[in-house]
């Protein structure tokens, strides 16, 4: 049976495959020049060169953590290169311009934009490296005052809400990987839902990360304005690579009075392989700010990829009624190791916050469940409730837990649970029973134990996630 | 700074330190030399150490209070309303030095009980197997410190098959002011032994000390331990201790804890079920109030398959009072079947009050059942409705509820007398004012 389940697992990774498109890199090394340079290829205003440059000056000073629960070789942040982009064409009007080699490479992936754009009415803006290529539904989006497109494209059209809201929610040195990030981020989206409006679409963007041995440091900065709210997407693949390749990418959410935030990604980036060489390194910084009343910011993530996963989503329930929510599926094998969970910091009153985190761990991998739920003096009748499962395939992976509960108001209500479990012979006999076989059963199993979290993602990423949990596990279990 | 603070701190502790060694044997002085050597490598943890993060300890730095200097002038009737009636074998230390004359033993024949130093040519070659084995002072600079100045300590060695009915008291008495104790235990349960032991910590007076207690206890294949550890310092005092239980095959520990006293206490307890089927219970409850803080930190480590390990700690919290729990069970690669868990609940009684959770699980084999829980709120509306709708008032129905969930953990202890005193304790700080 285990055999049946390790063949499963074991599969290779389908989406390794290296676009030749030919890029623009800056050479290797961080410093202030790279900085200045990036700044200038980007053609940006002095204050966001100056927020870089103090980023940079921060991050000087500040020292790799070491509290995480993964393990990784020392990186070299000297051998990055920091800017690499599509050589420019000429600006693209429709979808048919666009390098037929990139499509291809997005068909391969199963990620039929065009069709999916038309049929399923999904604006995508696509990311290839470090550089939007294409944007489609902008007009439409455009009509109702919605705002949607690479944060390049916002520095220059709209300056004033950039440097309004960038590094206001993750300030420059909040950490190492995000002083990094904010001193050579390249690209990333921009999205701005102005006062009352609903968005009549899914957002969705495409990061891919493709040139060898260069980082990517994108940058996502979404408002949602009073009475607004949006649904964004965000997915990811990446090609088969043999160096680790370092992403730290800071995503900032900002919901004003009554405004509604969505935040759904699907992580599928190179894992390594069976041996756990190669793999991306996936450290990432994201935080939403529920800063209006009655506000709502939420997360869901099914973390299948990257070599190293380690971030978490958090929420700042800054506004009075303000609703934080974190639905998590991580599933490592291998020698991916994880460590994600979330931080929800309550500080208006009757703010309430939602954990569901489920981690699947096969093969050498270690997955680790790290949550802090902080109640403020301020945060008078705040409510949590937090459950995280874990389920291990195997003897020689691991699921770990560290939640901190931190109360200082007597009228919160804090509840937490966590279980770890396996697959069992009798739920497999059961299945098997009725005529199911190992295989089948246990994707059956996985996707229950997942559903909670599966239900919150928006019905075309839930059909993906669920394929994709089946053939990460498929032959791992036994 | 506070790095100057923190050598200068350790260094004036030491100097007070002087070897006994006409009384001792190599290998003792061999162990003291390995702590003190250890502790002038280390500092004192800060709060950006991940195990001291929610308890501040610089307090203590400034507070270099040299070791106690034994004091005979205390008296049977001074300290007659601690005992209890339960006990037959008691053990009283004044400020973690030996009183042979406050002490009653009546069961040296079964068993070895008595103070350390008296049994080191007798029972050397035992103490030298298990003293300081199992409390680790390699990272841990209190344990060290204390292993440095081991010199008076209980010693209970229960011989094979041996049942003991009546618990044996060991009384740790704080009487003098701006002082350091050390008090050290060791249990030692052979093969089939059954004992109760109760580790009591009581002030005569309100006074600052400092209690640094370092127990061990070992027990072997299907011995049965159950250990009462209760902590009713002063409330000017600090209270440091750390108690390590190595747990063969098929042996059982099953402990309840109580926290009262101190300004600011630590407790370590630290259980590795060394072998298979074995099995331990461990219940906690922490009432403080005031300015208090009170930090307990657990690790179960499961190193063999087919363990056991049930834990409940509570804690109460009044006034600005903090209260800190940190839960780890570590389920070691190969461990199957086994069974844990583990449930943090907290009670906050007032406005400023404070409470810092962090049930931990680390797993590493796939066939287990393990599960946490954590919770933090206030009493129930709904339960104080159904109190009122009976007749009771407001008030009486808060106290009753907040009575009743500390008491849960108290009904664990096994020893009636005890029980009652402390059912009584938890009921007057239960009160509403």
């Amino acid at each position: 049976m285990s055999a049946v389940l390790q063949s499963l697992v074991n599969q290779p990774y389908k989406h390794g495959f290296v676009t030749e498109i030919e890029s623009d890199i800056a050479p290797k090394g961080l410093n202030e020049e790279i900085i200045r340079l990036i700044s200038a290829k980007k053609n940006e205003p002095e204050w966001l060169l100056s927020f870089r440059l103090k980023a940079y000056q921060k991050w000087l000073t500040m020292t790799e953590p070491k509290w995480q629960n993964v393990q990784y070789p020392k990186i070299d942040f000297q051998e990055i290169s920091y800017y690499s982009a599509p050589k420019p064409k000429k600006k693209l009007a429709s979808m048919d311009e666009v390098d037929p080699e990139l499509l291809r490479t997005f068909e391969k992936l199963g990620v039929p934009m065009h069709e999916r754009a038309a049929l399923a009415g999904v604006a995508v803006d696509v990311i290839f490296d470090s550089v939007s290529v294409a944007t489609t539904y902008k007009q439409k989006l455009a009509e109702v005052g919605i705002i949607f497109c690479s944060i390049s494209e916002a520095v220059q059209a709209h300056p004033e809400l950039i440097q309004k809201y960038l590094g206001s929610v993750v300030p420059v040195g909040d950490n190492y990987f995000a002083a990094l990030n904010s001193a050579v981020f390249t690209d990333g989206s921009f999205c701005f839902i102005p006062k009352g409006v609903k968005c009549p679409m899914d957002l969705s963007t495409y990061f891919r990360i493709n040139t060898e041995g260069s980082g990517q440091f994108e940058r996502t900065l979404i408002i949602a304005e009073e009475g607004a709210s949006v649904s964004y997407l965000e997915g990811c693949t990446a090609p088969r690579f043999d160096t680790n390749q370092l992403h730290a990418a800071v995503v900032e959410l900002i919901a004003l009075d009554n405004a509604e935030i969505k935040y759904s990604t699907v992580q599928n980036w190179y894992a390594g392989d069976e041996n756990g060489v190669g793999g991306i390194y996936n450290f990432v910084t994201k935080r939403g700010l529920a800063k209006g009343v009655n506000s709502r910011i939420s997360w869901t993530q099914v973390e299948t990829g990257s070599a190293i996963t380690w971030k978490y989503p958090s929420c700042i329930l800054r506004g009075d009624n303000s609703v934080g929510e974190f639905y998590s599926v991580a599933v490592t094998n291998n020698y991916q190791q994880a460590d994600t969970g979330t931080k929800m910091i309550h500080l208006g009153k009757n703010t309430r916050s939602t954990i569901v985190s489920k981690g699947i761990s096969a093969g050498h991998s270690n997955s680790s469940y790290r949550g802090l739920v902080r109640i403020a003096p301020t945060a008078e009748g705040a409510r949590n409730y937090s459950q995280c499962d874990s389920m291990l395939i195997g003897d020689q992976c691991g699921a770990h837990t560290f939640p901190y509960i931190q109360v200082q108001n007597n009228s919160a209500k804090v509840e937490h649970e966590a279980s770890t479990s396996k697959i069992g012979e009798d739920q497999l006999f059961y299945f098997s029973q009725r005529g199911i076989d190992a295989e089948e059963a246990v994707s059956m199993i996985i996707n229950g134990f997942c559903k909670d979290v599966f239900q919150q993602l928006p019905m075309e990423f839930a059909v993906e996630a669920t394929k994709l949990l089946s053939f990460k596990l498929e032959g791992s279990v036994g | 700074m506070s790095e100057i603070v923190n050598t200068d701190y350790l260094q004036c502790l030491l100097k007070s330190w002087s070897v006994k060694s006409a009384e001792s044997q190599s290998w003792l002085n061999q162990l003291r030399a390995q702590a003190i050597d250890r502790v002038s490598t280390q500092k004192l943890p800060t709060r950006r150490d991940e195990e001291w993060r929610f308890t501040d300890i610089s307090p203590l730095a400034r507070l270099p209070y040299q070791s106690s200097q034994p004091q005979y002038d205390l008296q049977l009737h001074d300290i007659e309303h601690l005992f209890l009636d339960e006990a037959k074998n008691r053990l009283v230390f004044i400020d973690g030095h030996y009183s042979p004359q406050l002490s009653t033993i009546t069961d040296d024949k079964a068993l070895v009980i008595g103070n350390l130093p008296e049994f080191l040519s007798a029972e050397g070659s035992i103490l030298q197997s298990h003293l300081g084995q199992y409390a680790q002072f390699d990272d841990n600079v209190f344990t060290a410190l204390n292993t440095a100045f081991l010199r008076d300590g209980a010693l209970i060695h229960v011989p094979k098959n041996i049942l003991i009915a009546e618990p044996i008291h060991l009384l740790f008495i704080a009487t003098q002011n701006e002082v350091t104790s050390y008090p050290r235990c060791l249990l030692i349960g052979e093969t089939g032994s059954q004992v109760t032991i109760i580790e009591d910590y009581v002030a005569l007076q309100q006074a600052a000390y400092i209690t640094n207690s370092v127990t061990e206890i070992s027990l072997a294949a299907s011995a049965h331990a159950s250990h009462i550890r209760i902590q009713r310092e002063s409330t000017q005092a600090f209270h440091l201790a750390n108690c390590a239980v190595s747990l063969a095959h098929a042996s059982n520990y099953q402990s309840v804890s109580i926290s009262l006293g101190s300004q600011i206490s630590r407790y370590n307890l630290d259980v590795r079920l060394t072998d298979e089927a074995a099995e331990c219970v461990i219940d906690g409850l922490t009432l403080i109030s005031d300015r208090q803080l009170a930090d307990t930190h657990t690790c179960i480590d499961h190193l063999k398959p087919n363990g056991t390990s049930h834990q409940q700690h509570k804690c109460i919290v009044d006034d600005a009072a903090h209260a800190v729990f940190n839960g780890k069970i570590i389920v070691r690669p190969h461990a199957q079947r086994t069974n844990s868990s583990q449930s943090s609940r907290n009670l906050l009684l007032s406005r400023a009050a404070q409470i810092d959770t962090k049930p931990q699980l680390e797993i590493f084999a796939d066939d287990v059942k393990c599960a946490h829980g954590a919770t933090v709120g206030q009493l129930d509306p709904e339960e104080i409705f159904y109190l009122e709708s009976r007749g009771l008032s407001e008030m009486a129905a808060r106290n009753l509820l907040t009575y009743a969930f500390g008491a849960e953990i108290i009904s664990r202890i096994p020893v009636t007398s005890l029980k009652r005193q402390l059912e009584q304790t938890v009921l007057n700080q239960t009160q509403s004012k």
